[in-house]
């Protein structure tokens, strides 16, 4: 979610509820001959508003799985978690007196300042990282589907490649899946069929990704430079992205290779090359856009569980309070 | 023929139902999300199961209840039928003592142990009340019955307190010895014939508990007995006063004795034929002591009894006595000991004590010497404590008083020079020079604890 003039009022009433409370606070301590404490009326007041706090924005985990409910907007739920769950560690704080109390008060505290911080700095990538990603990476793809995306990419490259150097005996991967337009994706398609380039390829029932060769370009003699290339570095390098060393992850060395490659190459292949090299960069885009992904999401791996557990012993503090 | 990419053929990779797929993270959340509230779960059973309900505490206790850290039981008790475990004050004067503070208090002002005491603040000093605690009531105070005998306006140390009472207007000191503390911090001269010495505080004014020998006593009446004792030199305190449950042998100045400060310069020589001086003591005790010392000296040496004339000693107004007179042992010591008494009462004597002499009596009467031991009985002070300091920082008046009425004690403005707010000073919150419980009032508890079995968890 951006933090944009759209958080206006969540952030002036947030504002409001803190500037509120701050002062009720020093007036409160200032009253209390013993100090401030959580288990005085005031005490208890901030408590309960920072638990009430905690429990609307763990709810919106709840809100999330019943998309269709009508129980208001989804943005109105996500500033609320966002607003009202930083507000919960003031009032935490206030209700505490700034005390770390005992082991279970100890670890409340810590956990919602972790859980607060998390959620803060999940915000802050929320608002820079989906720009980023807008940036570098245009071929943006579902995170879910990057392996498969990258199969078809790694068969579409098969199939360049045995287009201009003959068959490699290269083996087709069958992934059976629904896809979009109902078809069945990656299968393999005869040689005979018509080669998908245009849109009414695919309109014809085609697969995109799955394209059978065409015409042998080159001789054994000519396709040698390129099979090298294509077996020693390309074909493992959309096999194992991730790998850093790999010359092919870094777009200029990158670049370097491809036009070494085409000075080995007859002229009649380069488009086959130009193509490779395109889904070598659609290969690294997917990389960073992992990359950016792990960063926008990661940090719900800490969010998330510790905010459970806050919430679970909160309420076993409130309840153990209240005996002793 | 450039690679062409469609909107469709970008679609037709995805799998439609990608999303009810597991995958790595989203496993790794829902793993994470079921097995942190279970180890948190784990942890609060594992206590549980060891009866062991410090988890739950609010912080640790105090340095003094330490040893309870274990054992919440021992002041949460649970009643039957509820669920609520929350200290009681009975819990509190199950093993000590906390007598009311004045008669005339307010019965319903009178708080609850843990109202001023607060437990599971971390290892402080449980003893150390907030002022606003005792500001509740002394910053308005009012009193069940009867009027308010004190400042009824206190709030802290630096707001309402009053100048110390021995050191408001008009206030002397009301003991009776004759004593000016001047001439003595000066180059004194140590006895009739002795040298001069440049006296200091401690070679007069010590703690009780202090053993080390005095530079100014005199054995012969550091260990001789006296028939007055301590009730007839020391002001009594008072009733009514909330004198502090701990008083340190090294906290008080001892009174200042004649054997220890004073013996060694001020001799109580009454006739030159003797060595000794008279003992320290009431005039019938001293008369009986010249009456025998005489009676012994004759005998010894009758030929005293004839008594030549001496001019020198003829005084103006008093009949001349013959040149010889020859005396009768008895009408001999008669004579010395009234000679003698006449200048231990006219002088000696009277040079520190105020003797009242009655028509009638031969004796004079000495003044109860009213000496005053607690100048402060309302608030606590540890001389020991502030043993750092030099004693004229404090009492500089020491150097100029000539009277004894004059109080020495310093003023409360002395006091706030270190006693002051905030962390470059000393303690300055009531508690540090008074106590809330009237400890004269103190009942006896019966012991709860005995000590192994606490640290092994029973009582």
């Amino acid at each position: 979610m951006r933090m944009d003039q759209t958080q206006r009022t969540w952030a002036t009433a947030s504002l409001v509820i803190f500037a509120v409370s701050a002062i009720a606070y020093v007036v409160y301590v200032s009253q209390s001959p013993a100090g401030p404490s959580g288990g005085s009326f005031m005490g208890l007041v901030f408590g309960s508003a920072g638990f009430a706090f905690m429990i609307f924005a763990a709810l919106l985990g709840a809100r999330k799985r019943v998309p269709t409910w009508r129980l208001g907007r989804a943005q109105t739920w996500m500033r609320g978690h966002l607003w009202l769950g930083l507000l919960s560690l003031p009032m935490i704080l206030f209700h505490g007196g700034f005390h770390f109390g005992g082991p279970l008060t100890r670890a409340l505290m810590w956990l919602t300042i972790v859980v607060v911080l998390s959620g803060v700095y999940g915000a802050a990538l929320q608002n820079y990282v989906p720009r980023m990603m807008t940036r570098d990476v245009p071929l943006e793809t579902i995170y879910d589907e990057i392996d498969n995306v990258r199969k078809a990419l790694r068969a579409e490259a098969d199939n360049l490649i045995e287009s201009v150097c003959g068959r490699l005996g290269l083996i087709k991967e069958i992934d059976e899946g629904q896809r979009a337009g109902g078809f069945t994706a990656l299968r393999p398609i005869s040689a005979s069929a018509v080669p998908l380039r245009t849109s009414a390829g695919v309109s014809a029932g085609a697969s995109a990704v799955a394209m059978a060769p065409e015409i042998v370009l080159l001789t054994d003699e000519e396709s040698k430079p390129l099979r090298l290339f294509y077996f020693s570095d390309l074909r493992a390098f959309l096999e194992a992205p991730a790998w850093q060393r790999q010359r092919l992850g870094d777009p200029e060395r990158a670049n370097n290779a491809f036009a070494a490659l085409r000075r080995l190459t007859p002229l009649v292949a380069h488009p086959a090359l130009q193509d490779l090299e395109d889904i070598c960069d659609e290969t690294r885009q997917l990389m960073r856009q992992e990359r950016l992904h792990r960063w926008l999401h990661g940090w719900l791996l800490v969010h998330i569980p510790l905010s459970l557990v806050l919430i679970l012993l909160g309420a076993v503090h409130a309840v153990m309070a209240l005996r002793y | 023929m450039p690679r062409t990419r469609t909107t469709k053929t970008v679609a037709q990779r995805i799998d439609l139902n990608y999303f009810k797929r597991p995958t790595r993270f989203k496993r790794a959340r829902w793993l994470l999300a079921v097995f942190l509230p279970l180890l948190a779960l784990g942890w609060l059973g594992w206590h549980g199961l060891s009866r062991d309900s410090r988890v739950y505490s609010s912080g640790r206790m105090s340095g003094s209840h330490a040893v309870l850290e274990k054992h919440c039981g021992a002041c949460h008790v649970q009643k039957a039928g509820e669920f609520s475990a929350k200290a009681a004050d009975g819990a509190c004067l199950g093993c000590h003592d906390g007598p009311v503070h004045h008669e005339q208090q307010v019965g319903a002002g009178v708080p609850a142990c843990a109202t001023c005491h607060l437990e599971h603040r971390g290892r402080i000093n449980i003893i150390a009340a907030s002022n606003a605690n005792c500001g509740g009531c002394h910053s308005n105070l009012k009193v069940g019955a009867g009027a308010v005998s004190y400042s009824a306006h206190i709030r802290t140390l630096e707001d309402g307190h009053p100048e110390i009472s021995v050191k408001r207007e008009g206030v002397k000191d009301p003991g009776t010895i004759l004593l000016n503390h001047a001439i003595h911090m000066k180059p004194i001269r140590r006895g009739p014939n002795g040298p001069l010495v440049q006296m200091d505080c401690s070679d007069c004014h010590r703690p009780e508990s202090y053993k080390g020998s005095w530079p100014y006593a005199d054995a012969n009446y550091v260990d001789a007995k006296v028939s007055y004792g301590e009730q007839d030199v020391l002001l009594p305190v008072r009733a009514g006063r909330l004198l502090p449950r701990r008083v340190m042998s090294r906290a008080y100045m001892a009174p200042v004795r004649f054997s220890t400060a004073c013996a060694a310069c001020h001799l109580l020589t009454f006739d030159k034929r003797f060595d000794i001086g008279v003992p320290h003591d009431q005039p019938v005790v001293i008369h009986t002591f010249l009456v025998k010392k005489f009676q012994e000296f004759i005998a010894a040496h009758a030929a005293e009894l004839r008594v030549v004339r001496d001019p020198k000693r003829d005084l103006t107004g008093k009949p001349i006595p013959p040149e010889v007179r020859t005396l009768t042992p008895a009408q001999w010591v008669s004579e010395q000991t009234a000679d003698a008494e006449e200048l231990l009462w006219r002088k000696t004597c009277k040079q520190c004590h105020a003797l009242n002499f009655v028509s009638g009596q031969a004796l004079p009467h000495i003044a109860e010497a009213r000496l005053t031991v607690r100048w402060m009985p309302h608030a606590r002070f540890d001389h020991d404590a502030h043993r750092g300091f030099s004693c004229l920082g404090c009492h500089p008046g020491a150097l100029v008083s000539k009277e004894t009425g004059d109080v020495l004690v310093p003023n409360l403005a002395n006091c706030k020079i270190c006693h002051a707010p905030g962390p470059d000073h000393a303690e300055s919150r009531c508690f540090e020079c008074h106590t809330y419980h009237d400890w004269s009032k103190r009942k006896e508890v019966k012991p709860s604890y005995t000590l192994p079995a606490l640290q092994t968890g029973g009582k």
